[in-house]
């Protein structure tokens, strides 16, 4: 199982704190989200990627309760682990469940850093996965963010440097609002 | 005998995209000068009025399109209550022909959602209703794809997915006829009819590559082929 494999490279790259590495796993479980159509994966994926700028942000760790956090988010992901190892589904998708109310024990300054890393996060999966093909409307909804959310957080995407979705010629679609605006 | 009022449906998308490069207004010049309707379902006033007024960063814009909606720039379609029955019927038809005609991986593809599903559903009622062929305002670019090429779709899902598609075709006639623009051929008619408040070489560009930035699916060769337009 891909995600496992994944997950066990995302704890290894853990003890070094090398979040490069982490942050280009969250990438590779964002291919298995596309294949697999999968809402925990996706959530996996915004929980990955969030970890890799918790540990690359220095701003909050001086603030109270950050090892306690930090302690508990690395512990689901070990939760997340040891479920897969085991096939058991629900435990694993408790450990997602449990990794996402981590944040609402969460008071001060703490809890604004860290809304503000998980809201980012879900942005950067949403557009990767936008990038990936799927719709706008089904990525926005997936990630419980609304399409406004989702297009300010739109960039340029390297499908725009080619033809890839041109299907009509543009003479044409000009001639079709013509016909309405004259 | 005045001529005849035009239509036009638009998807949640091209709103948004409008109302965040501060280009709502441009809606309101082309309704004023080329006597044109711009209709919305029940899904895209949700979408881009209702639920963006309970969130505190899209409170503005929603309040600014709701303003639009109060003038009667965008409204929704004045459809029978049977019509309202059978857009919902036509809409989750789109949706479940689209959800299920593409299978990577002996898994279903989901293709199409609520908003553009039921925009599309509107067309068909329009047209049984008036005769005429209303166009869709999109700028989703699978939804685009889905109508007017859905081989190709197939084969972007190929790449996307790294491995095979397969494609029931047949089944996807029925999105077939559909007249789709994008919010960048409105600017570009909004452009040339000088209604877009600004001028200049880089005028054109600057707006096309700002509906790029929020969403709109425009290749670099198509602005540069606008560009080139006289």
């Amino acid at each position: 199982m891909h995600i496992l494999a994944d997950l066990k490279l995302v704890a290894k790259a853990l003890e070094h704190n090398e979040y490069v590495v982490i942050k280009q796993l969250s990438n590779t479980i964002i291919d298995h989200v596309t294949a697999h159509q999968d809402p925990d994966l996706l959530s996996v994926a915004v929980i990955v990627y969030a970890l890799s700028k918790l540990i690359e942000r220095e701003q909050y760790k001086d603030e109270k309760n950050w090892k306690k956090f930090y302690t508990s988010y690395c512990g689901t992901i070990g939760s997340m682990i040891s479920s897969l190892e085991k096939n058991d589904d629900k435990g694993f998708r408790k450990a997602i469940a449990a990794n996402r109310s981590l944040i609402v024990g969460l008071g001060g300054k703490l809890h604004y850093y860290i809304s503000d890393v998980i809201t980012r996060a879900r942005m950067n999966k949403a557009s990767q996965l936008y990038e990936k093909g799927i719709s706008m409307e089904k990525t926005a909804n997936a990630l419980g963010i609304s399409l406004w959310e989702l297009s300010e957080y739109m960039g340029p995407r390297s499908e725009d440097k080619d033809n890839l979705y041109i299907s009509l010629p543009l003479s044409k679609r000009i001639a079709l609002a013509k016909e309405v605006f004259g | 005998m005045g001529e005849r009022m035009k239509q036009l449906i638009f998807d949640a998308g091209p709103l948004i995209n409008f109302s965040m490069n501060g280009l709502l207004f441009v809606l309101e010049e082309l309704k004023k000068n080329c006597n044109v309707e711009f209709l919305i379902t029940k899904e895209v006033k949700e979408e881009v009025i209702d639920r963006p007024l309970t969130i505190r960063r899209f409170e503005l814009e929603a309040l600014r399109m709701q303003e639009l909606f109060k003038k009667k720039v965008i409204q929704l379609a004045a459809i029978s209550a049977s019509e309202v029955q059978e857009l919902r019927k036509l809409r989750n038809e789109f949706m479940d022909v689209a959800n299920r005609s593409y299978i990577a991986k002996h898994k279903a593809v989901h293709l199409l959602d609520k908003g553009e599903a039921a925009a599309l559903a509107l067309c068909v009622i329009m047209k049984k209703k008036t005769g005429n062929e209303i166009p869709l305002v999109i700028d989703e670019r699978t939804a685009r794809m889905l109508v007017e090429n859905p081989t190709h779709l197939g084969k972007i899902l190929e790449k996307k997915f790294h491995g095979t598609i397969d494609i029931h075709l047949k089944d996807l006639r029925i999105f077939e006829g559909f007249k789709i623009i994008r919010s960048t051929e409105l600017v570009y008619i909004a452009h040339k009819k000088k209604l877009t408040g600004i001028s200049g070489p880089k005028a054109l560009e600057a707006l096309l590559y700002g509906l790029r930035f929020k969403g709109a699916s425009i290749s670099d060769e198509e602005i540069e082929a606008y560009k080139g337009m006289k």
